[in-house]
């Protein structure tokens, strides 16, 4: 069962059709669109289950679509890399399932099967990128990522949602350009589409080194701003915040990690064609990671508005993560591998225990929401969980992936941004202390609020869940970073390391 | 000033991208690798094997039809963003509606009078996209182009029974949907979805399912237009 080919396909599919027939499924009614998409998310969870079961046990695999063989046909190809299909089917499904009670309040009525079909959409896209092995075939799933993306952010249909819709739009739109431009370099270079084909023909050096070059910049930077990296960021803070809850869950721990995916596809094409040289490109990243953990926390600490806090800490994050595919060491490459899994499940908790509140209390910055401790104590416990495993305390799931990549800082004889990380680190507990400190340890301005009690249990549960495997990864944190190591070998081989 | 920095700036941007393009395989020598890799493959063996006369076709629907089952899906999730940002909702649907621009007698006559060519046109597009140039995106904005029309001369209620509500939401999934199917009828027929039955017994089978997915993609715009033109004309 494990090995039946035809669930790569379903994969992507299942969430496809889901997401084409939630409008004419519901009909308008908001429970069967909540209903559906549940449905729909178990199947493909169960399918991205089996995957991930098979890469584990056989490596990587393809799936032929039409039967044409590469380079002439599309063909999907699962290897380790692509297992982050699984964060996508956990956190989405927890996030449908939180969303049900969340829209009822946050959207009208009208808008909420379309609310559910977006959501299927952005799944759909997130799922066929991370899964495909064509380079036009990747550009087409991102581009159903990116516009259900902007429409979701801007789904409330307030002035300000707008606004912020628009923007990310209009760098989203750029970026895009910039990866379909790259595309379209390479596909004249080589004539082909295939990444494993593009790789080994671009290696046997009959191409010119500067549309290479070329391509190489604009995929990078195109997913730079897709993954939110410092100084392409600015779409992301409003974004982030202003889009409802569960949303923001999914974008901030989700969607950006599409944009580092995309830089692992780039370097698997020219690490194994060896034509160009790319430390410098990787010293760049390196640095780019840095700034931006340090620049995330810093705005960060300024924030009173918590969601808007957690939005800066995702440009942290991604900073790490960055710093750990620039580094290109083994050690790094698995800690940053592991860290998009994991701040995802950090990320989604943090977000929806934020909505949570806001949603009970109607209150959204740590002024207001001072002792909020005592009203909603298991969400805050949540949220804190969240905020110790975000800052890499042992023994949560945060501390293993920044230990791994600070360890590849030194392996790679750069001990500098292994002290940049553990400083970036202590910025980052900075504001999350602060933010602790005033749920559990400040008088409550609005008293009224006190009498709250914890949110409904379809909105609880998620939390809860996430919180918990938080705290599990910790535990286990070794099965997922032994589970990426042939994948970051493999990647790295072509180096001679 | 300002305008100047601009400029200069469009410029050492400008700069590598030419460097990248005049870097390229020069356009029309016989060893670019453009017409010597896939394409080659698609030109030698496209006409017999993939169900289309139309070597577009052949590419677009056949050997890369995943794609186009992926462009088709954009469309629907750009009709998705419209309602979801724009959908009518409470307050701005009690507002009375716009008075209708009175539009003058010749104009309502011409319209009346073209649409139904207008509408066998699209269709002749959509089902000849195998043979010649056309298909299912040409043809399906003919016939969402001509939906404006008629709500635009003759009046939105008259348009609005083109759509009619039931199959309205079905209709707006129609290009995902028929790829879906036909995809599935391959994935029985050949053990790969969108695969092609490659057998000569089969081909009027192979041509069929092409022709399907062209009225698919057809329909589906259609309907996607129509639908969002109605939307941000309400708005």
């Amino acid at each position: 069962m494990v090995s039946w080919p035809q669930w790569l396909s379903l994969v992507a599919l299942v969430p496809l059709v889901g997401a084409v027939t939630t409008p004419a499924v519901s009909r308008g009614r908001s429970r069967v669109a909540a209903l559906w998409a549940l449905g729909v998310m178990t199947v493909t969870s169960f399918a991205a289950l089996m995957l991930i079961l098979r890469v584990a046990r056989e490596g990587p695999f393809s799936y032929p679509f039409g039967g044409w063989k590469s380079p002439i046909g599309i063909e999907f190809r699962f290897d380790e890399f692509s297992a982050s299909i699984g964060i996508v089917c956990l956190v989405g499904w927890l996030a449908v399932l939180y969303s049900q009670r969340y829209v009822e309040h946050a959207l009208e009525e009208p808008r909420i099967p379309y609310y559910y079909t977006l959501l299927l959409l952005n799944f759909t896209g997130m799922i066929g990128f991370a899964v495909t092995g064509d380079l036009f075939n990747l550009f087409v799933f991102m581009e159903i990522l990116s516009l259900s993306s902007y429409a979701l952010v801007a789904i409330s249909g307030e002035r300000t949602a707008e606004m912020a819709g628009f923007k990310y739009l209009i760098m989203g739109a750029i970026s895009s350009l910039m990866v379909l431009f790259s595309i379209g370099l390479l596909y004249a270079s080589t004539g082909s589409l295939n990444m494993a084909d593009i790789s080994s023909r671009i290696g046997d050096g009959a191409v010119g080194p500067i549309p290479l070059a070329m391509a190489l910049a604009g995929l990078t930077v195109g997913f730079m701003v897709k993954a939110a990296l410092f100084p392409l960021h600015i779409w992301l803070p409003d974004a982030h915040a202003i889009a409802p809850s569960p949303v923001s869950a999914i974008l901030s721990g989700l969607v950006v990690k599409t944009g580092l995916i995309g830089i692992l596809r780039v370097y698997q094409i020219y690490y194994g064609a060896k034509v160009l040289d790319l430390s410098s490109l990787n010293t760049m990243l390196v640095w780019l990671g840095a700034i931006s953990i340090v620049m995330g926390a810093f705005f960060a600490i300024f924030q009173e508005d918590i969601k808007m806090m957690l939005a800066y800490s995702t440009i942290s994050n991604i900073g790490y993560i960055v710093m750990g595919f620039g580094l290109a060491s083994p050690y790094s490459v698995i800690g940053g591998s592991v860290h998009i899994f994991n701040h995802a499940l950090i990320k989604a908790t943090l977000f929806l225990a934020a909505g949570c509140l806001i949603h009970k209390t109607g209150y959204r910055t740590l002024y207001d929401l001072r002792g909020v401790g005592k009203a909603m104590p298991l969400t805050t416990a949540a949220l804190s969980v969240g905020a110790i495993s975000i800052v890499g305390i042992p023994p949560t799931a945060g501390f293993l992936c920044k230990w791994y990549i600070a360890l590849g800082a030194f392996e790679a004889g750069q001990p500098f941004f292994g002290v940049a990380l553990i400083f970036g680190a202590l910025f980052i507990f900075v504001y999350y202390i602060r933010m602790v400190n005033s749920f559990y340890f400040r008088q409550p301005v609005h008293p009224e609020f006190l009498e709250v009690g914890e949110a409904p249990a379809s909105m609880l549960a998620p939390v809860l869940i996430l919180a918990s495997l938080c705290l599990v990864m910790g535990i286990l944190g070794r099965i997922p970073l032994s589970f990426i190591e042939p994948a970051a070998h493999r990647l790295l081989a072509p180096l001679g390391g | 000033m300002k305008k100047a920095l601009v400029i200069v700036l469009l410029i050492v941007a400008a700069v590598p991208l030419v460097a990248a393009v005049a870097g390229l395989p020069p356009h029309g020598s016989p060893s670019n690798p453009t017409y010597t890799h896939v394409s080659a493959y698609y030109l030698e063996h496209g006409a017999e094997e993939a169900g289309a006369e139309n070597i577009v076709t052949d590419m677009i629907l056949n050997y890369r039809g995943f794609d186009t089952n992926g462009e088709v899906t954009v469309i629907f999730t750009s009709l998705a963003a419209v309602f979801g940002v724009l959908l009518l909702t409470g307050a701005v649907a009690r507002k009375p509606a716009a008075p209708e621009i009175p539009v003058s007698m010749v104009v309502r006559f011409i319209a009346r009078l073209l649409a139904p060519f207008i509408a066998i046109f699209a269709v002749y597009v959509i089902l000849n996209g195998h043979i010649s140039p056309g298909g299912g995106f040409q043809g399906g904005t003919v016939l969402g182009a001509l939906y404006i029309t008629v709500s635009i001369v003759l009046g939105r209620d008259e348009a609005r029974r083109l759509l009619p509500r039931g199959p309205k939401p079905w209709l707006q999934a129609a290009g995902p949907l028929t790829f879906v199917g036909v995809g599935l009828l391959g994935l029985v027929l050949t053990g790969y979805y969108l695969g092609f039955p490659t057998t000569p017994a089969l081909a009027w089978l192979r041509t069929a399912m092409i022709v399907v997915i062209e009225i698919g993609i057809g329909v589906g715009g259609a309907a996607v237009l129509a639908s969002v033109y109605e939307t941000m004309e309400a708005d």
